[in-house]
């Protein structure tokens, strides 16, 4: 298939998930509490008869779970290639959005690019095919305007929906997805000009009414953060937004960019292990030395730390900052600890 | 099959040699082959118990050995100074990018060291040594806390034999069996018998030295980008992944761990 936007029937996707069930391990979006006021998604590993909803704006859980763990057993100690490489299964996640997509940069520099790759991230990373979909509403929380990502992806997913009339215009970005209309071409027509102009009027107005809700939080300028990360290194904005962290890690665990992790050995019952770890800067003991020496001593440093690591480390290194605006710290965090907030207030006093 | 980019290759401890009261240096022969770059570090494993950070301290030209010279200061290290020789242990490595040497050819070089700061000059001066024609003299200043702390004792003397070497020690602590220099190793970087002017200054100790040391020798007339220093922060993976050893915009282990102070300068609480 040459083009590389179709259409497809509602109906049509459920069928082809379950479908793609006999080859890969499915994963789609389902509500997991629709109590709250604003519903929570999270993926859920598909079986057939499984009732599932695309997911309007992201889902609760990082990306990054699907390719490093919140603590595994990574390499066979002294034993080369021991490790069981191949019980890596093909994957599809549906239900994906821009945000994760755009913070995948930020893993994918990290795990595969570099002095060395991580060949076990790679290969789930290769292992995982990517669906994503448009919003069509956010969260209190979300900012990705401000972080220069729009609600739909434009490059770097395998296959995007875009919802649409009774269906979801398809649009295939990696040759691997194409290969999947390939074999399954009765479900897909080519999309009409008229569908593709509807899409982008669908995005447009979306992109005008998430503005609505994004410009009002007047939020520091992207190409502003860096300069005000470097120059706002001594002000009092740390000291004060620190006072309510109870250094639980989580706004370090929960954000898709966050891949600091620590290796640890122990004794396992018959070998020794060497497990991986997800670290967070926000805890105590992160930069500890030994004979008690820490660089990262005070929760003011650490708080200073995490968004250094964001807004000058990743500036500099990659040229983009390590946050997509996806508002998971600000829902995680016990100490009402606001992202947006701190910027707000280190541009007030820069 | 792709490579495991965190697995350890096994070693064996072949040699224990005493250095001081809390100093050893473990001679490792490793199962695989392994070489090294003067100035790089390898994470050594206690096989089931956890890893630390090293700069092997033997000549880099030497393939099947590798020396490690530890000190004493917690928990991995604790328990390596407990091992017997024929132990089993787990290397990876080698890490960070080393002396940039040939930068150094045709130059003076005045290397100024502390306590087990000597471990990765040791290997550094024996790559110095192999091609000694590339440069005009190397200058050592390297101070202990007391003449039992000395490292390399049975070492230091055939270095100061060595044509265009000159050495100089001291000690922070003098006892009655010292008749050398008494006093920190900034008081010994007085008169240096180097041209400023084509002078190169390799620093390697605990943080607080390399502060003084640095401040000592930018107020001798040394350009920020002559004076290189061994880095250290908490380290896990080696590999530039881990995100620990930030420090700037740069990660010490695979930007580093040598750095020049030109490099450092404008960042914040690099002595921390
Ligand atoms: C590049 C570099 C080169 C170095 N070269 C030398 C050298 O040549 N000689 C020398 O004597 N010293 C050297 N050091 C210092 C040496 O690495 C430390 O002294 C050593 O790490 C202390 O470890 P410890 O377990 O004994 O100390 P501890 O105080 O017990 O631990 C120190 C830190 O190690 C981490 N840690 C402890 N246990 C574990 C575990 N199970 N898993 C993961 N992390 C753990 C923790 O973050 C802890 O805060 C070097 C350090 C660096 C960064
Ligand atoms: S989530 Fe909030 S309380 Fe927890 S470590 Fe982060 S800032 Fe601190
Ligand atoms: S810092 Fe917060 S808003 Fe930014 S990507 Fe991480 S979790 Fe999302
Ligand atoms: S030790 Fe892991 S990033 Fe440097």
């Amino acid at each position: 298939m040459d083009k590389s936007i179709y259409f497809i029937k509602n109906e049509d996707l459920l069928n082809l998930v379950e479908k793609l069930y006999a080859d890969y391990q499915v994963f789609v979006p389902f509500l997991k509490d629709s109590s709250s006021l604003k519903k929570d998604y999270c993926y859920q590993r598909f079986k057939p008869g499984l009732s599932w909803v695309l997911n309007p704006y992201r889902v609760t859980e990082p990306l990054k779970t699907f390719f490093t763990y919140p603590r595994e057993e990574l390499s066979g100690y002294f034993c080369p290639d021991k490790r069981i490489l191949n019980v890596e299964q093909k994957t599809i996640v549906l239900g994906v959005k821009a945000c994760d997509i755009a913070a995948h940069r930020i893993q994918d520099f990290v795990f595969i690019e570099g002095v060395q790759e991580d060949a076990l991230y790679r290969l789930r990373r290769e292992n995982t095919l990517l669906v994503s979909s448009d919003c069509t509403d956010y969260k209190d929380v979300c900012f990705c305007l401000a972080m220069d990502v729009l609600p739909y992806p434009q490059k770097l997913f395998d296959l995007n929906l875009s919802s649409l009339n009774e269906g979801y215009l398809v649009e295939i970005g990696s040759p691997r997805a194409g290969q999947i209309l390939e074999d399954n071409q009765s479900y897909f027509t080519p999309a009409k000009d008229t569908q593709i102009a509807a899409r982008k009027s669908k995005r447009d107005i979306f992109v005008d009414k998430l503005k609505n809700h994004i410009i009002p939080q007047n939020m520091p300028r992207i190409d502003k953060l860096q300069d005000l990360i470097r120059k706002g290194f001594s002000l009092d904005t740390w000291s004060h937004f620190m006072l309510t962290c109870v250094e639980c890690g989580g706004c370090n665990l929960i954000c898709d960019t966050c891949h600091c992790f620590l290796l640890w050995d122990e004794k396992g019952k018959t070998n020794n292990l060497r497990l991986r770890q997800w670290d967070a800067c926000q805890y105590a003991n992160f930069s500890r030395v030994a004979g008690g020496a820490n660089p990262l001593k005070n929760r003011t440093q650490r708080l200073r730390n995490r968004f250094i690591k964001k807004f000058d480390f990743f500036i500099d290194n990659l040229g983009i900052p390590a946050c997509c605006g996806c508002g998971r710290c600000i829902e995680v965090c016990p100490g009402k600890i606001d992202i947006r907030e701190v910027l707000k207030d280190l541009a007030k006093k820069v | 099959m792709t490579k495991d980019i965190y697995r350890s290759i096994e070693a064996t401890i072949e040699d224990i040699i005493e250095e001081s009261p809390t100093i050893k240096t473990f001679v490792l022969r490793t199962h695989e082959p392994f070489s090294f770059k003067a100035g790089q570090f390898i994470e050594l494993t206690l096989p089931g118990v956890g890893e630390a950070p090293f700069t092997p301290s033997s000549d880099p030209s030497v393939k099947d050995r590798m020396d490690v010279t530890i000190m004493k200061a917690g928990k991995i290290t604790g328990l390596l100074h407990g091992i017997a020789k024929n132990t089993c242990v787990g290397i990876r490595g080698p890490y960070g990018l080393g002396y940039p040497l040939d930068k150094f050819k045709g130059k003076d070089i005045l290397i100024v060291g502390g306590g087990v700061g000597l471990a990765p000059l040791r290997s550094f001066l024996y790559a110095l040594f192999s091609q000694m024609d590339n440069f005009n003299k190397v200058v050592l200043r390297y101070g202990a806390r007391s003449s039992q702390d000395i490292i390399y004792k049975k070492l230091l003397p055939d270095w100061s034999k060595t044509d265009k070497m000159n050495l100089v020690l001291t000690v922070d602590i003098g006892d009655p069996s010292w008749q050398g220099n008494v006093g920190l190793v900034t008081t010994i970087l007085k008169d240096l018998p180097v041209n400023l002017d084509n002078c190169v200054s390799i620093v390697c100790g605990p943080p607080i030295m390399m502060k003084f040391v640095t401040l000592k020798l930018l107020d001798l007339g040394f350009n920020p980008r002559d004076i290189f220093l061994s880095m250290e922060k908490n380290m896990s993976c080696g590999l530039g992944k881990c995100g620990h050893c930030r420090i700037g915009s740069f990660y010490i282990c695979k930007d580093g761990p040598v750095f020049t102070y030109e490099q450092l300068s404008k960042l914040h609480d690099i002595w921390d």
